[in-house]
């Protein structure tokens, strides 16, 4: 019965199901205890040891049926149950006779010892038996042979993270003109990226809002706390300070040429929205439009269906940045609260329309840090119509994003340093000391701007500050 | 030595209708003394299932609902400071007889230590559910309900005690349990529960169930319900199951139905019928008139 297992069980990891040692003990065990009448008693069995996972179920069932009815590849024309059944009685010994034992040591390879007799054809199809049989020396090997036959199914250890995800998708091609709404696993697998994302990020959170926590006592929720203890404070209870959540606006290019980036963006955001961060949203082809409310209202599936359609911004039109720029900073960018963080999406191709990236230096202003992430190569980023190296410019960071591996780490790295930039005072405080150690040159231009900070009213109205510039209506740039 | 056969006949005495996957895994888990994880869309009798069991084999229930922020204070044990506050508020003269004895302060710390375990015994041990569960005086079940809501480091916390089914006190040591609990853990799928604890456990996944078996649940249930009439709803629910509903109804909306049509005497379902009771089995605006326009369809 081990036997029967355990190639059953290569067989499972053969289709890419996960099946650890300890659950084929359990199978054995399972049969052990439950008996092998019947066919879908068995298969009951060793579903409940065997399979971990409700998405691998249907693999399961396929590879039962195959693995213990293989009529063509199977010799013998047996019937699985007697196959089952015959091999118990030699497994389990009950009249087990020396003839027998011999026997199977002759024709080790094939699973039944009482043969009938052997053709050389029948020899031949017993090669799945001895593939299999290669098969058995651990995982890490098998994976190596399954590179080799092409199977793509197989985890490769050093992706193991990563196996799941939905690479495979996103490597179509930028402009996928497949089926353009997510399948269910897609989704699924997206969501686990972000849930692992956040676990990581995690940390840094609870830092940030242990250290948010600090202030004064909360008499009342400490009493309350420590009711059991006799109104001893074991436990005390702190006045939260108000709640800094980072605030993230995004403008996504919808637009052909990038749009499966896009849409990964926004799934993204749809999960993320609300459980760390306030997010905006925001879609822009040649118009732009806010989608913050359909993110958080509407399935994700359903909104990329409506996006499709056109029903949000005319999806015929060409993407002009120059455009999106102005209306942003005239409906959007003067409600901006705090400092969000701003990041473009798009592969700036402006169709040779005005750039107007004055407007850039103003987000710049508004902008905590301003993120650009474009799908093209650093290579091409000169050619044509595309604008990046003119707004990248005013950019904090210019990102190029190839896959979903890529955008998830660097939103990660963006989303850790958000958060430790909110750390309130303990950062602040350390980085006031560490720049007040720093020598500054007064003798230079822009020594003596940084030596007057906070100090006299006179110098800080000096030609390169921003108050200065507003005053006198000074503008670099081109300005309408 | 029970099997399959009779774990199925005994739920169903429980008035819980089990098809041969849910009575091979509890078969299985009671043999092996393994926990079973059981996920599934809500409402298709997950806790229904623990619940049933523990009548049915007389296992005492103990539940433990999951949520975001558990630990193992809520979950395990916790020490009770007010009580040993309080013990060593009352002992204190007596305490002050026993080490007014030693001679110098060296001596008096080390006769105080020699208590110490006065302090941190099970009598200041506040049993949470999992500990109660291993302690009880006869083998019971242990229900762990909604284990995707709690974090990770709850699901890290549970890997020992379900595996070996003790748990660590750092004051007292290990304490194992004194019968193996019958564990049942439930998952919604909110959330993908780690392959280090799916490992640890029997696997079940509950889908919905096939027409007979919904029927015999809603006739086990709801004996004065006809049989017409009981396959004429489920088979109306199981078509509306695959409209694409934004919360498709499941076993207990059916079983909530069954109890209205039951209250209101019906013996046909109508269009008239639907229409006034949609409430039970629609549970979102936009699905009212999903589930209205397949009854239009459906029933004249």
């Amino acid at each position: 019965m081990e036997t029967v297992i355990t190639r059953f069980v290569h067989a499972l990891r053969e289709e890419g199901i996960r099946v650890s040692p300890g659950e084929c003990l359990d199978a054995v065990h399972a049969l052990a205890l439950g008996g092998v009448e019947g066919r879908e008693p068995v298969r009951a069995l060793l579903q409940v040891t065997l399979v971990k996972n409700a998405n691998d179920i249907p693999v399961f069932n396929d590879a039962f049926d195959f693995f213990f009815s293989q009529q063509e590849v199977n010799p013998f024309f047996i019937t699985p149950d007697d196959m089952m059944g015959a091999y118990f009685h030699i497994v389990e010994g009950d009249e087990v006779t020396d003839e027998m034992l011999e026997k199977q040591r002759e024709d080790r390879p094939s699973m039944l010892s009482s043969a009938v007799d052997l053709t050389p054809e029948d020899l031949q199809n017993l090669d799945w038996v001895r593939d299999l049989e290669d098969d058995s020396d651990g995982p890490e090997i098998q994976v190596r042979m399954k590179g080799g036959k092409g199977k793509n199914k197989a985890p490769k250890p050093s992706e193991f993270n990563l196996l799941n995800l939905p690479s495979a998708a996103f490597s179509k091609s930028w402009s996928a003109d497949s089926t353009k709404v997510f399948t269910p696993e897609e989704i699924a697998d997206m969501h686990e990226v972000v849930s692992r994302m956040l676990i990581r990020i995690r940390k840094d959170v609870r830092r940030v809002k242990e250290e948010q926590n600090r202030g004064k006592l909360h008499v009342i929720r400490t009493l309350q706390k420590n009711y059991r203890n006799g109104m001893v404070p074991f436990i005390v209870s702190l006045r939260r300070k108000k709640k800094v959540r980072p605030r993230l606006v995004v403008l996504c290019d919808v637009s052909f040429s990038v749009s499966y980036a896009s849409r990964f963006m926004l799934l993204l955001l749809h999960t993320l929205h609300n459980r760390l961060m306030d997010v905006r949203s925001f879609i822009f082809n040649q118009e732009l439009a806010e989608i913050t409310d359909l993110l958080s209202n509407m399935p994700v599936n359903c909104l990329l269906e409506v996006i499709d359609s056109g029903k949000i911004v005319d999806m015929d039109d060409n993407s002009d940045y120059g455009k999106v720029l102005v209306n942003f900073k005239k409906r959007h960018l003067e409600s901006m609260r705090g400092n969000p963080t701003i990041i473009f999406l798009g592969d700036a191709r402006n169709n040779y329309n005005e750039a107007n990236d004055w407007v850039m230096d103003e987000i710049r202003e508004k902008a905590g840090y301003l993120l650009w992430l474009t799908p093209e190569d650093r290579e091409t980023w000169k050619r044509g119509d595309c604008l990046i190296e003119q707004y990248g410019a005013y950019c904090d960071k210019v990102e190029h994003v190839k896959t979903v591996d890529e955008l998830s780490i660097i939103l990660e790295d963006l989303f850790r340093s958000v958060y430790t930039d909110l750390a309130p005072r303990k950062r602040s405080i350390r980085e006031e000391r560490n720049k007040a150690a720093e020598p500054v040159n007064y003798m230079n231009y822009y020594g003596q701007a940084e030596a007057a900070k906070g100090r006299t009213y006179w110098m800080q109205n000096n030609p390169s500050s921003s108050a200065w510039r507003e005053r006198f209506g000074i503008s670099y740039g081109k300005r309408k | 030595m029970i099997t399959e056969l009779e774990v199925k006949n005994l739920l169903r005495t429980g008035g819980y209708i089990a098809d041969d996957a849910i009575a091979t895994a509890v078969f299985l888990a009671l043999r092996m003394e393994k926990p079973i994880l059981i996920e599934g869309p809500p409402g298709v009798g997950k806790t229904g299932l623990a619940k049933a069991l523990s009548e049915v084999l007389d296992f005492p229930l103990v539940r433990l609902q999951c949520y975001e922020g558990i630990d193992e204070g809520k979950a395990l044990y916790d020490w009770e400071y007010g009580k040993q506050l309080l013990y060593t508020q009352l002992l204190r003269t007596q305490l002050d007889s026993y080490l007014s004895v030693s001679a110098d302060l060296r001596e008096a710390v080390e006769r105080l230590a020699a208590e110490e375990s006065l302090f941190f015994s099970q009598n200041f041990l506040v049993q949470r559910p999992i500990l109660r569960s291993f302690l009880s005086d006869k083998r019971s079940l242990l229900l762990i309900d909604e284990i995707d809501r709690s974090g990770d480091e709850f699901e890290a916390l549970l890997l020992e005690c379900l595996s070996d089914f003790q748990v660590s006190v750092p004051e007292l040591g290990v304490i194992t349990a004194h019968h193996k609990p019958l564990a049942i853990l439930t998952s919604n799928g909110t959330r993908m529960i780690s392959d280090a604890l799916r490992r640890r456990c029997l696997y079940l996944y509950i889908g919905y169930p096939e027409l007979d078996r919904e029927v015999a649940i809603v006739r086990a249930r709801f004996p004065e319900i006809c049989e017409d009439l009981a396959v004429q709803m489920v088979t109306f629910v199981r078509k509306a199951r695959e409209l694409n509903l934004r919360k498709p109804p499941s076993v207990s909306e059916t079983l909530d139905w069954a109890n209205v049509l039951a209250i209101l005497n019906a013996t046909r379902l109508t269009k008239e019928m639907v229409d006034n009771t949609l409430g039970v089995i629609a549970k979102h605006q936009a699905d009212l008139q999903m589930i209205k326009d397949l009854a239009t369809q459906e029933l004249r």
